[in-house]
């Protein structure tokens, strides 16, 4: 036997674990985070719109990111106190 | 955001260091490859133990340092990972502090790494070597600069994509979601031709005074440039200017992006004769790569460009210079005898260049 050390070494990452998911849509409050592609903002607004009509809950809050960069704190901060969900994740 | 969402921080150990194989014949190296996810597709070195200690001989600094933790897989690239992955990528141990140099320059914020890794744009990691270790390591900087024949150059440039591979994790498809790709993400490594440069090597313009340094961007592979007819800079630089005024490039929509516009020497040399400066090339082509601000308005949402004074333009013959600054074109002299030089676009405004010294030892 040949010996040798691996190319990939530790990995420093933070695992998170999901936010338990929302049962009832009735008044939820539906935020979208719109990374800005093409699309995106259009497609995921159309969805929010669609379920913020049927749960009759209020319209919206739409924020925007850099799709290269991380999402501001101030606008993470709007998200956290503002709504119950949010829409994300949309590329090309 | 639903409350009960718990975020725990951890740190997840190092797998097992140590790799056995019965052999190290190319079929077994491949095996061993495809059984772990990992590699290029080409054949490696093996990683032993005894060759990693060669890598490392002499470098004065703690091995298990890390160097920076590289994005999306949060790597850590310690000095004996990232000399695992030289070896594997061929690399002699007198290019190490090249490497060394490019993987701290990898975790510098600017760059934007993660963005840089996860994109569906095709941006491969340029490596750019200057000063003394050019020669002492054995890098090409004239003929074929960017091409295939030298080892420092093609192994640096393919050690810096095992390391993106295996430490960072950007696999394509998982990490990588470069749509297509391109030939430059297996390696991309050259060095800048100073001895038949007119003008001071590229880190002296930044103000680093090393003797010896590596520039790093997320870019575009070269772009042909060619002109063998002129006498003048302005022929030439008139080209130039059209390969960077093209509305597909990131660098369209996005005027903060930097260009580096590498000219060969003859080309340097013209400009040079003429009296140009390095800093007279830049203001030229800032001049002249331009394209009508109508144009813009059909191709992208005018939001993106985000000069301030993009949105007061009403007349769409307007012809608006395709960066927000002539500091953004990045000048350097590269290759060897002959009519052709190049310009590399690159990821976009969110992601910038960064030049370093490389340390010795």
């Amino acid at each position: 036997m040949v010996r040798g050390l691996r190319p990939d070494g530790a990995t420093t990452a933070s695992q998170h674990t999901l936010a338990p998911p929302r049962r009832v849509l009735a008044g939820a409050r539906i935020g979208v985070l719109d990374n800005n592609k093409p699309n995106a903002g259009l497609l995921m607004t159309t969805v929010a719109e669609t379920l913020a009509a049927r749960a009759h809950g209020p319209s919206p809050l739409v924020l925007g990111k850099n799709a290269a960069l991380p999402a501001t704190d101030e606008v993470m901060a709007q998200l956290r106190q503002q709504v119950d969900l949010v829409l994300t994740g949309s590329a090309d | 955001m639903a409350e009960g969402a718990v975020d725990a921080a951890t740190v997840r150990p190092a797998p097992p260091d140590l790799l056995e194989v019965a052999d190290e014949s190319p079929e077994t190296l491949f095996a061993m490859m495809e059984e772990h996810g990992w590699g290029d597709g080409l054949p490696i070195v093996f990683p032993s133990e005894e060759r990693v200690e060669r890598m490392l001989a002499g470098y004065p600094g703690p091995v298990d340092e890390v160097l920076a933790v590289l994005p999306p897989r949060s790597g850590a690239a310690t000095v004996r990972t990232v000399a695992v992955n030289a070896v594997m990528a061929g690399c002699p141990p007198a290019v190490f502090p090249v490497i060394v140099a490019a993987v701290r320059a990898l975790g510098v914020p600017q760059l934007n790494l993660q963005s840089v890794q996860a994109t569906t744009h095709a941006v491969a990691i340029m490596v750019a070597v200057h000063g003394e270790i050019v020669e002492s390591a054995g890098y090409n900087a004239g003929h074929g600069t960017f091409g295939p024949g030298w080892r420092a150059n093609a192994t640096t440039g393919r050690a810096i994509r095992l390391i993106l591979l295996h430490v960072a994790g950007g696999y394509p498809g998982d990490g990588d979601a470069s749509t297509q790709g391109q030939p430059a993400k297996y390696g991309f490594c050259f060095a800048e031709n100073a001895a038949a440069s007119p003008w001071p090597t590229y880190p002296r313009s930044l103000g680093i005074d090393a003797p010896s340094a590596v520039t790093i961007a997320g870019t575009e592979g070269p772009h042909n440039s060619h002109d063998m007819w002129s006498t003048s800079p302005t022929p030439i630089l008139e080209k130039m200017a059209t390969v960077m005024a093209t509305l597909g490039s990131n660098n369209a929509p996005m005027p903060g992006a930097e260009f580096f516009c590498i000219l060969c020497p003859e080309h340097a040399a013209q400009a040079a004769q003429a009296g140009w400066s390095r800093r007279d090339v830049q203001l030229y082509l800032y001049d002249r790569a331009r394209l009508p601000w109508g144009l813009w308005r059909e191709h992208f949402d005018w939001r993106y460009r985000g000069s301030p004074w993009a949105s007061e333009v009403t007349d769409p013959a307007t012809l608006m210079p395709i960066m927000d600054s002539p500091d953004l074109i990045k000048v350097m002299v590269a290759g060897g005898p002959g009519k052709h030089s190049c310009v590399i676009p690159s990821f976009g405004s969110m992601a910038l260049s960064v030049t370093v010294p490389v340390e010795t030892w």
